[in-house]
């Protein structure tokens, strides 16, 4: 710190907070799994053990996606987020619960799935301009 | 009931997402606030419409129609522009949730 001048320091820390963007954006998918399963399996939020996981889950996938979002483009973030999480939901679904998943249900959830991150890629027009700005 | 509860929760998951954008990363203590009470409400009212859809078919649903409409009131509202791109994903979103309602899996 001593050594180093603010602007390189200041470069490092930009350069470190991109780099720790991503691991945090995907911890963030992850989380949204859970909140999804705990508020399946909290019945309403009459079983208290699911509740409490839910609430949890709810504060640490809010918390860690808007701190990927500080540095990862919103479309883009959002899209990966709202994947893992719809993806990782269909999966684990038929884990946790009584479910089943058929291929006709895997086909309108691809659709589905597919659809929004598709839409919310397309949804981030000043990606090139950010970039440009963060270069300058 | 259960359509109805899903789609209250939509209302209140675009309401988050708006809340959320204002918050700042949450520096801001007032939008904090408000991200949090409407988070909490729509995964309330999710929770009820997951006592009768499938975890994975329910959440997938509420997390696609709530990006649908963040960005058509992108559009009504803020002005952001629609263009073929978006309509492509509003409407895959669209017919995959009649396509499963049709199906009888939702």
């Amino acid at each position: 710190m001593s050594t180093t001048t603010a602007a390189t320091t200041e470069n490092d820390t930009a350069r470190s907070d991109r780099a720790r963007a991503w691991p945090v954006l995907l911890l963030a998918g992850a989380f949204e799994i859970a909140y999804a399963l705990a508020v399946g399996g909290s019945q309403g939020f009459t079983v208290l053990s699911w509740s409490l996981i839910a609430v949890v889950f709810f504060l640490l996938t809010l918390f860690s996606l808007s701190l990927a979002l500080r540095t990862i483009d919103v479309g883009i973030g959002y899209a990966v987020w709202a994947g893992i999480g719809a993806v990782g939901a269909a999966l684990l679904g038929p884990v946790f619960f009584d479910e089943t998943l058929t291929p006709v249900k895997v086909l309108w959830l691809t659709l589905i799935i597919g659809g929004v991150v598709w839409l919310k890629l397309s949804d981030s027009p000043k990606q090139t301009q950010t970039e440009q700005s963060a270069h300058q | 009931m259960h359509w109805l509860y899903l789609a209250l929760a939509v209302v209140f998951e675009i309401t988050v997402a708006l809340t959320a954008g204002r918050a700042q990363g949450f520096t801001r203590p007032g939008w904090t606030a408000a991200t949090l009470v409407s988070g909490g409400i729509a995964t309330y009212l999710l929770s009820q419409a997951l006592l009768t859809f499938e975890v994975g078919v329910g959440y997938a649903i509420w997390t696609a129609v709530s990006g649908v409409g963040i960005v058509v009131l992108g559009a009504l509202v803020f002005g952001q522009r629609l263009d073929w791109r978006k309509f492509l994903g509003i409407a895959a979103v669209i017919a995959g949730v009649v396509g499963l309602q049709l199906s009888g899996a939702a």
